[in-house]
């Protein structure tokens, strides 16, 4: 039985071995533009690399600043993301709660037709969309089209997911609150919202990736310079600067931070959050 | 699943559907503009000449025609969607798999691992495709530095006909940290009961793993197979950062092709054209994926 235990031990160490160096791995690209983004354009392309920045040239960050207009990007960015990530968890939340709490006649096939669509494809969409938003409704160059879709809930994903998880918490809980007399509204916003906080974590953080990954969109809809979100920005931005990498990656750096600073700040409910909500299938 | 019970149609039942269908409007307006409308109305505009300024002219089959016969990008966008789709689903599916298989092993400091596989997911598409563009640089770029530091021959990469799409699809699997957290969850659901009880029956870990732990997540694999499989056929971020297509049209994704003939060249009935092939496309995998799965059920149980 010692045996055993030792070997699983062993066993175990190696794997944390594997994970570590795999996890370097991973990290080492991310390392490598950071690193990169602060050597003069003759340290980065010296041979050998030299793995740490023998000084630290802040300077390819005010030089990027110069042209690449952070802190317009990062409102334009953020004005996008902060509408559509309220309106898309607030009605993922009424209609996950409708399915998984609600009866009302066609429940089955309302849900069905619904479902459906998380299989289509949404680029097969995007020139009627266009066409819709641009033609008909005039709101091109603005950030409508890329804001209006979440107030639909985001995908029908989001609402599958808050109803899975609202159908784990026992009804007992909302029939006890309504014999005290408190309404639906108010059971849902009092008592199940805060118990399935897991998932509205998820759905959050779902939405502001699928906002924050998004380049096409972006492209298509917004033409003028002064509403420039990080994506297009970044993409003019690269181009113009030719072959000066430092500049280009301190750039590519600064666009990148603020998703590693919500995540470091989010990870834990976040993750934790999918793992539950994985459960829960 | 609960079965839905028959409710008397008293006033409290009346008043709860009312409340349902008002908490359904945004997803019924959603399921409604954003999805079934622009769905037929991409059909319908497949058979349209319109250039976004004078009204559409009907033209029948002219576009598919054109698109079967003519067009300079289709077979090649086929050929380059299609490879760059299998190959990211097989990789990134074995990449996270295996990662969250030795995430679910006893090891030292799990969350924190957990949290570093997923970071790459979280970076924004355009920040790691420029990120890459310089490691994948053909003189100065990590890559080559550490293929020359072996005493290999360097490396074109993104560059090279051949290697455009193997390069991208690195890319995407370093990405896929989304699909190990998922993995993850449906690992840690399988009941260590049947482990055990294999491991009484005297099967080794590999035995182990192929009869008790993969039918187990067998319904996760599909799920992350399928999502997999949906998101990389309509890959074009890629072709939007980096490549513009090339080089040599080897990576002209059919999605990048809808976005060059409907934003670029202002042919948006042919770009709609092009969309119906495509869903038709999607609509085809997606069947074949999930008769797999059920043969896959049907097979287990006979």
């Amino acid at each position: 039985m010692n045996n055993r235990k030792k070997k699983e031990k062993m066993l175990n160490l190696l794997a944390t071995l594997a994970v570590l160096i795999f996890a370097l791995l991973v990290l080492l690209p991310i390392w490598w533009i950071f690193r990169s983004s602060l050597m003069s354009v003759a340290a980065v392309n010296a041979y050998p690399p030299s793995f740490i920045p023998y000084e630290w040239l802040l300077s390819n960050y005010s030089k990027a600043l110069e042209t690449f207009k952070y802190w317009t990007y990062f409102r334009n960015t953020f004005s996008i993301i902060i509408p559509a990530v309220t309106f898309g968890t607030v009605t993922a939340i009424f209609c996950g709660y409708a399915f998984a709490r609600l009866q009302f006649r066609g429940k089955r096939l309302i849900f069905n037709v619904c479902v459906s669509t998380i299989l289509l494809p949404g680029m097969v969409t995007l020139i009627p969309l266009y066409i819709m938003w641009t033609k008909f409704l005039g709101l091109g160059d603005t950030y409508w089209p890329l804001i209006l879709p979440f107030l639909t809930g985001g995908g029908f994903f989001n609402i599958f997911l808050i109803r899975q998880f609202l159908m784990t918490i026992p009804k007992d809980l909302d029939e006890a609150a309504s014999i005290d007399g408190a309404g639906r509204m108010r059971i849902l916003w009092t008592i199940l919202v805060p118990a399935i906080k897991p998932a509205i974590v998820v759905v959050g953080m779902m939405l502001f990736i699928q906002i924050w990954n998004d380049l096409l969109q972006q492209l298509i809809y917004i033409n003028s310079m002064d509403k420039f979100t990080f994506a297009i920005a970044l993409t003019n931005f690269t181009g113009s600067f030719g072959t000066n990498w430092p500049v280009a990656l301190a750039a590519t750096f600064m666009t990148i931070l603020p998703g590693i600073i919500i995540y470091i700040f989010g990870q834990r409910s976040f993750v934790e959050g999918i793992v539950l909500t994985g459960m829960k299938n | 699943m609960n079965k839905i019970s028959a409710r008397p149609k008293s006033i409290h039942g009346k008043k709860e559907e009312r409340t349902a269908y008002l908490c359904l409007i945004p997803a019924f307006l959603g399921i409604s503009f954003i999805s079934y409308f622009p769905t037929i109305a991409v059909f319908v505009l497949s058979f349209f000449e319109y250039n976004g300024l004078s009204s559409p002219k009907f033209v029948g089959l002219t576009n598919f025609q054109r698109i079967f016969t003519k067009d300079i990008y289709f077979a090649e966008s086929i050929k380059a969607t299609l490879l760059y789709a299998f190959l990211a689903v097989v990789g990134s599916i074995i990449y996270s798999l295996f990662i969250a298989l030795l995430l679910n092993m006893k090891i030292y400091g799990r969350t924190l691992f957990r949290s570093i596989f997923f970071i790459p997911y979280l970076l924004p598409a355009i920040g790691v495709f420029k990120g890459w563009q310089w490691l994948y640089e053909q003189n100065f770029g990590l890559f080559n530095f550490i293929l020359r530091m072996f005493g290999m021959r360097p490396h074109q990469f993104l560059d090279s006909p051949h290697e455009v799409i193997p390069s991208l699809v690195m890319i995407a699997v370093w990405c896929s940290g989304n699909l190990i957290v998922i993995f993850l969850a449906g690992l840690q659901n399988v009941p260590t009961v049947y482990r055990e009880a294999a491991e009484v029956d005297g099967a080794n870990t590999w035995q182990r793993f192929i009869h008790v732990t993969i039918p187990c997540i067998k319904p996760i694999i599909f799920y992350n197979v399928l999502t997999a499989l949906i998101t990389n056929l309509q890959v074009i971020n890629p072709a939007l950062a980096l490549t513009d297509g090339g080089p040599g049209k080897k990576s002209m994704f059919m999605s990048y092709v809808i976005y060059l003939y409907g934003f670029q060249k202002n042919k948006l009935g042919y770009a709609a054209a092009y969309s119906v092939i495509f869903f038709i496309l999607v609509g085809i995998f997606t069947a074949i994926l999930f008769k797999t799965q059920r043969e896959a059920i049907f097979g287990e149980e006979s």
